[in-house]
């Protein structure tokens, strides 16, 4: 919607589309400049913190599983982390394989949802993922086909789909039959040669000419790429423990969000998710990855937010890789969980979220009882990061009329995946030029 | 894909326990699963997108959903989308509201999708159950609770048709 005068232009729209959440962005431009960027935030985000107060450790993870229909996985691994971290337990090698093997099965649906259905209609000219399908069918079966294997992954290891009931603090109920991990094995190979050629496919969009100045976090794991544990680091040097991270960030509240927005120390803004996770560890990834990346002309480090969507690839082809490699070496553990004992103390847990770190935090009481919990989701960490590059966009593209600047500002949203159901709930854009 | 063993009928609950009124999908349709035995639950679910997953082949898929039109709270909808000729997007829209995100592809959205690429079920129809309380941490509101049966009974009727003309 535009509103058009002399002195001061408008432009909103009800709904920012293909972003996971509630939420409104507004932008002002004055006289040529960018003088306010605020992504707004509607709803109360910590309910499941409170919710999880008084209750036992063994229930964090379903409950926290509950904040997002895109990555439950995400909240279960960080939450059984942090406990077992509280604990001082640790579930050894196999029970974190499969953790992993199941982590892989959320970032290959999560990923070809959001490259297939919600990022790629932006740069091909289409309103959503319909109008693509209608235009090019195979394309899209190849992505529901990738979406499909993951969530495939997701049944096999946490028992559904959507929402694992499988997963427990010191590892799962039950552990896979080996012969139904076997069954995942053809359908990720043909999924991981769909993941090439989404690489080659979304590598030829055509991406504006944007670069961000991002102080990365991600985790990094000795030998490979960081998924499902590892210590928060930074381009700025950092390597901490994730309960000295814990410490680091801050959170506050803003007038214009119900939600918490992070900064390490309370001064700087950072981001978490592909783009950081490959500027930090792109050097462990798979040969068949780094190659792909390299043949799409992504360098070591990408800050052009809107080739995330070619990281994103690139991180498919990764996480297809790295479930076979999972699935062949598959071996039950000798026992589906290991006994966990609570103990009056605090845990902290971190794991890469397909949109980025993913912080939980509890401190329990010896019989288990939760006193206090910390979620720190990864758009909440992002968020000041977004407003950064929305002023960046909107500056470098004040000659756009006021629909196409508005798709741009809806993609450069996008190009962060945003869950902001996460961090609270509907996004409405408007913009104000005066 | 097929699936050889996939059932012909699905209901899928959309919603969230969480959200008081929002949970009656996902409770009616574990409520049909156990008493219809040639019917998969394959809810909850949260995203409508995550229907392809189990429209391909499927004689009937039933959702099940909070709905909020103006309508009496507990008033128990029906609504037949047409999967040949389209479906009226702005009515079904409105009628389907249980769903949290905003990823822009609304159960309307998700058929055409299905259809484009050729997975769409036979037939899928809306059983709305019209809600009042949405809040987080609120259960079923009292007159939705009541509504339970009512839904339940036309799930069942709705599977018994396919299964009277199979």
């Amino acid at each position: 919607m535009s509103h058009g005068s002399k002195s001061v232009r408008t432009i909103s729209a009800e709904g920012l589309a293909r972003v996971e959440g509630e939420g409104s962005l507004r932008v002002r431009v004055h006289d040529g400049l960018v003088t306010d960027v605020a992504l707004e935030i509607f709803e109360p985000p910590r309910y499941f913190e409170a919710l999880l107060l008084g209750r036992h450790f063994s229930e964090a993870p379903d409950i926290t599983a509950r904040i997002c229909g895109i990555c439950p996985v995400a909240y279960q691994m960080s939450a059984c982390l942090a406990m077992e971290d509280a604990c001082g337990v640790d579930v050894g090698e196999r029970i974190s394989a499969l953790r992993r093997l199941l982590y892989c099965g959320e970032w290959i649906q999560s990923h070809a949802l959001h490259v297939y259905l919600l990022h790629a209609p932006d740069f091909l000219g289409c309103a959503d993922a319909v109008e693509l399908a209608e235009r090019d069918a195979s394309t899209v079966q190849r992505g529901l086909d990738l979406k499909r294997v993951g969530n495939m992954i997701i049944e096999a290891v946490g028992g559904r789909s959507i929402h694992p009931v499988n997963v427990r603090v010191g590892g799962f109920y039950r552990a896979p039959d080996p012969s139904a991990i076997a069954r995942l094995f053809e359908p990720l190979r043909r999924a991981r040669d769909a993941a090439l050629a989404t690489v080659s496919w979304v590598s030829g969009f055509e991406f504006p000419e944007v670069e961000g100045q991002y102080r990365f976090v991600a985790l990094r794991s000795p030998g490979r790429y960081a998924i499902d544990d590892g210590r928060p680091g930074s381009s700025g040097g950092l390597d901490l423990s994730p309960a000295q991270f814990s410490d680091l960030v801050v959170e506050e509240h803003v007038e214009r969000s119900t939600a918490l927005q992070a900064t390490l120390g309370g001064n700087d803004h950072y981001l978490t998710g592909p783009l950081a996770r490959y500027a930090l560890n792109a050097s462990m990834l798979p040969d068949v990855a780094r190659e792909a990346a390299r043949a799409a002309g992504l360098g070591d480090v990408c800050v052009n937010p809107f080739k995330s969507i070619i990281v994103r690839a690139v991180e498919l082809v990764f996480a297809c890789d790295e479930a076979l490699r999972l699935v062949e070496a598959y071996e039950p553990p000798a026992a589906p969980s290991v006994d966990v004992a609570p103990r009056a103390s605090v845990g902290t847990g971190a794991t890469e979220a397909p949109r980025g770190l993913l912080l939980h935090q509890y401190e329990i009481d010896a019989e288990g009882t939760i006193l206090r919990a910390r979620i720190v989701p990864p758009t909440s960490q992002n968020q000041l990061t977004i407003e950064d590059d929305l002023r960046r966009v909107v500056e470098g593209g004040l000659e756009l009329d006021d629909d196409d600047l508005q798709w741009r500002c809806e993609q450069a949203v996008r190009n962060h995946d945003p869950c902001i159901s996460c961090a609270a709930h509907f996004l409405d854009l408007s913009v104000v030029r005066s | 894909m097929t699936r050889d063993d996939s059932p012909r009928v699905i209901v899928a609950g959309f919603g969230s326990a969480d959200r008081g009124d929002d949970g009656v999908g996902p409770l009616v349709a574990a409520r049909v699963a156990t008493i219809s035995s040639a019917t998969r639950d394959v809810g909850p679910l949260s995203e409508p997108l995550d229907l392809l997953d189990y429209c391909d082949g499927v004689d009937l898929v039933v959702v099940v959903d909070a709905v909020r039109s103006n309508a009496k709270p507990g008033t128990v909808r029906v609504v037949e989308m047409n999967v040949e000729a389209g479906v009226d997007e702005s009515e079904v829209d409105t009628l389907v509201d249980g769903v949290t995100s905003t990823h822009g592809i609304g159960l309307a959205g998700v058929l055409r999708l299905a259809r484009a690429v050729g997975r769409a079920p036979t037939r899928l129809v809306v059983v709305g159950v019209e809600g009042e309380e949405f809040a987080l941490g609120h259960e079923l509101s009292p007159s939705v609770r009541a509504a339970v049966p009512e839904a339940v009974r036309l799930v069942l009727q709705l599977i018994a048709e396919v299964n009277v003309c199979a």
